[in-house]
């Protein structure tokens, strides 16, 4: 506590030093606004989040849950994908509810499809989509078939090969037996946010650090071809982290490339960047999400790769 | 990090939230339509930790959920970041040269119907409008027409335009829209020196928003107005 107070006063007394260097440094400029725009974007977003999760915490027990869902798993990680659709947030959200949600066999895999599908596949998403391209409702189809495919690929791999030790973090314990349901859903949403929301920042950051760094030279080399252009695409989804709201007035922006290359960048942003594996490594711990990210990279590009051949066609 | 000092964390990070509310800086970095989001968000988070705070001081810090889980809570003091740079640093919106250079509304060639102009001589009209309407109107409502649009000057060595940061969702996805300039004006806007904001009037020339252009138009200016930097230094 007194670290921080000295750190605060500290901070305060500098403040006008540090605000005219940040300002005569261009790209730390851009860097520190990158930064500011991505956390202060996402953290409505993630309180909604924890909210979500909080009342979770509160009314839904995993048992309860798990009730719900029907028996068969693969019907079940279905219906966890569709449902997605009910949570109109971006991917930061996403996050903590799924970790409430996690649980031991089905319900783990069914929460993890929700994770994933819910910030690529919900109304506001795909309506911001079909404005960003308008006369090209392919385009809309192809993202939501091809990031529904992903989330719901990710949860049978979750149930054939995933082990519930690889998420090490774990959720503090129920309180007393006699806690008000308001205290559960405090402190269930004070944890999660304080979770999320510092490695968020891990996010946030790397994001504003890339941006800075790499646009340069990956706009240069994507031109024309196809494969290199799918890879970079993925790549630049991964490195810019965009809210999944916006990522396709983005994609729309990059007219030198084919459809493809862009359907390929809206399916892998909302499944995984670097504050997504951030802030997974931050709630389900990180031998998770060394795991988990990649695969859902590689899932999530050849996924898009062949939804868009067989929806949009490889051509234009 | 204590329970105490998170809940601190907790409360200043909602604050800082507010903070940047109440002094407009929050459009450095989001679009207005944010705003009742981030107040939404400031309440909870505020109310969040107060609860928290308040009935640690009723029932003492001892929490059952601190039982020997003070492994690994380093990651807290991250959230010192952002509050340092929300209320203290205050970095400045992301000018012509940190956005990315695509010409936003070159995006579809593909041509549609856009709603009329407004009436009247010269209508303000923004620039990623404008840009779009050259691009792609199928009823090319600018020709013939005199326009108003504003932005700051952008220094090339071909020339100088007039340009605007267009935002989406959030400055991490800030572009750069910009508009050639030709006619009489011309040269009184190459005197100015980059970055200075200007109101000009003026008429599409047609057939410049072409793949070999990039679908960057050219304006013909007719008058120049100099105008002070606008608060909010974004277009949407």
């Amino acid at each position: 506590m007194e670290v921080l107070l000295v750190a605060l006063i500290a901070l305060a007394l500098a403040a006008g030093a540090m605000s005219s260097f940040v300002a005569r440094n261009a790209d730390l400029s851009v860097a520190a606004t990158v930064f500011c725009g991505v956390f202060v974007q996402a953290l409505p977003f993630l309180v909604l989040g924890v909210v979500v999760s909080g009342l979770i915490a509160a009314f839904v027990s995993a048992e309860r849950l798990s009730r719900w869902l029907p028996r068969r798993p693969a019907v079940a990680v279905a219906v966890a994908g569709v449902g997605g659709a009910a949570l109109p947030g971006c991917e930061c959200g996403s996050v903590p509810v799924a970790r409430r949600l996690f649980g031991e066999g089905i319900s783990g895999a069914a929460a993890l499809t929700f994770m994933l599908s819910a910030p690529a596949i919900n109304p506001v998403v795909l309506v911001a989509t079909a404005v960003a391209f308008p006369g090209q409702p392919a385009m809309v189809l192809a993202r939501c078939v091809a990031s529904l495919v992903t989330a719901v690929l990710m949860g049978l791999l979750w149930l054939r090969w995933g082990r519930t030790e690889w998420v090490t973090r774990r959720l503090p314990v129920a309180h007393a037996p006699d806690a008000s349901r308001w205290t559960v859903f405090t402190e269930a949403a004070r944890h999660d946010f304080l979770q999320a929301a510092s490695y968020l920042v891990v996010g946030a950051a790397a994001a504003a650090a890339l941006r800075v760094v790499v646009p340069a030279w990956v706009f240069e080399h994507l031109a024309g071809h196809l494969a290199l252009g799918v890879l970079s695409m993925a790549l630049l989804a991964v490195v810019l982290a965009l809210c999944s709201e916006a990522d396709a007035f983005v994609a729309a922006s990059l007219t030198m490339l084919p459809v493809l290359p862009r359907l390929v960048f809206l399916v892998v942003g909302p499944a995984i960047d670097v504050k997504l594996a951030a802030m997974q490594a931050g709630m389900f711990g990180r031998p998770f999400a060394i795991r988990f990210g990649p695969t859902t990279f590689v899932v999530a590009t050849a996924v898009a790769t062949t939804v868009g051949l067989v929806i949009l066609g490889g051509t234009r | 990090m204590s329970r105490g000092t998170q809940n601190t964390v907790l409360l200043l990070v909602g604050l800082s939230a507010a903070v940047m509310v109440f002094k407009g800086s929050y459009l450095h970095y989001v679009k207005p339509s944010l705003l009742p989001w981030l107040v939404a968000a400031a309440v909870v988070l505020v109310v969040l930790a107060v609860t928290a705070i308040v009935s640690d001081l009723r029932h003492g810090s001892h929490h059952p959920a601190d039982d020997g889980h003070r492994h690994r809570s380093w990651p807290g003091w991250l959230l010192v970041v952002p509050i340092a740079f929300i209320t203290f640093v205050v970095p400045p919106p992301i000018g012509a040269r940190g956005a990315t250079p695509e010409a936003v509304a070159a995006a579809q060639p593909q041509r549609r119907p856009f709603p009329p102009l407004p009436a009247g001589p010269a209508p303000a009209v923004s620039l990623p409008d404008l840009v779009m309407r050259a691009a792609a109107d199928s009823t090319n409502s600018l020709d013939g027409r005199r326009v108003t649009v504003t932005g700051f000057t952008l220094k090339y060595p071909q020339g100088t335009d007039l340009g605007r940061v267009v935002i989406v969702c959030c400055a991490a996805d800030a572009q750069l829209a910009r508009i050639n300039l030709s006619g009489p004006g011309d040269a009184e806007v190459s005197g100015y020196p980059e970055d200075t904001w200007l109101q000009l009037e003026g008429q599409l020339v047609p057939g410049t928003s072409v793949p070999s252009s990039n679908f960057i138009p050219t304006v013909a200016v007719k008058s120049v107005q100099r105008i002070d930097k606008p608060a909010n230094t974004y277009t949407y």
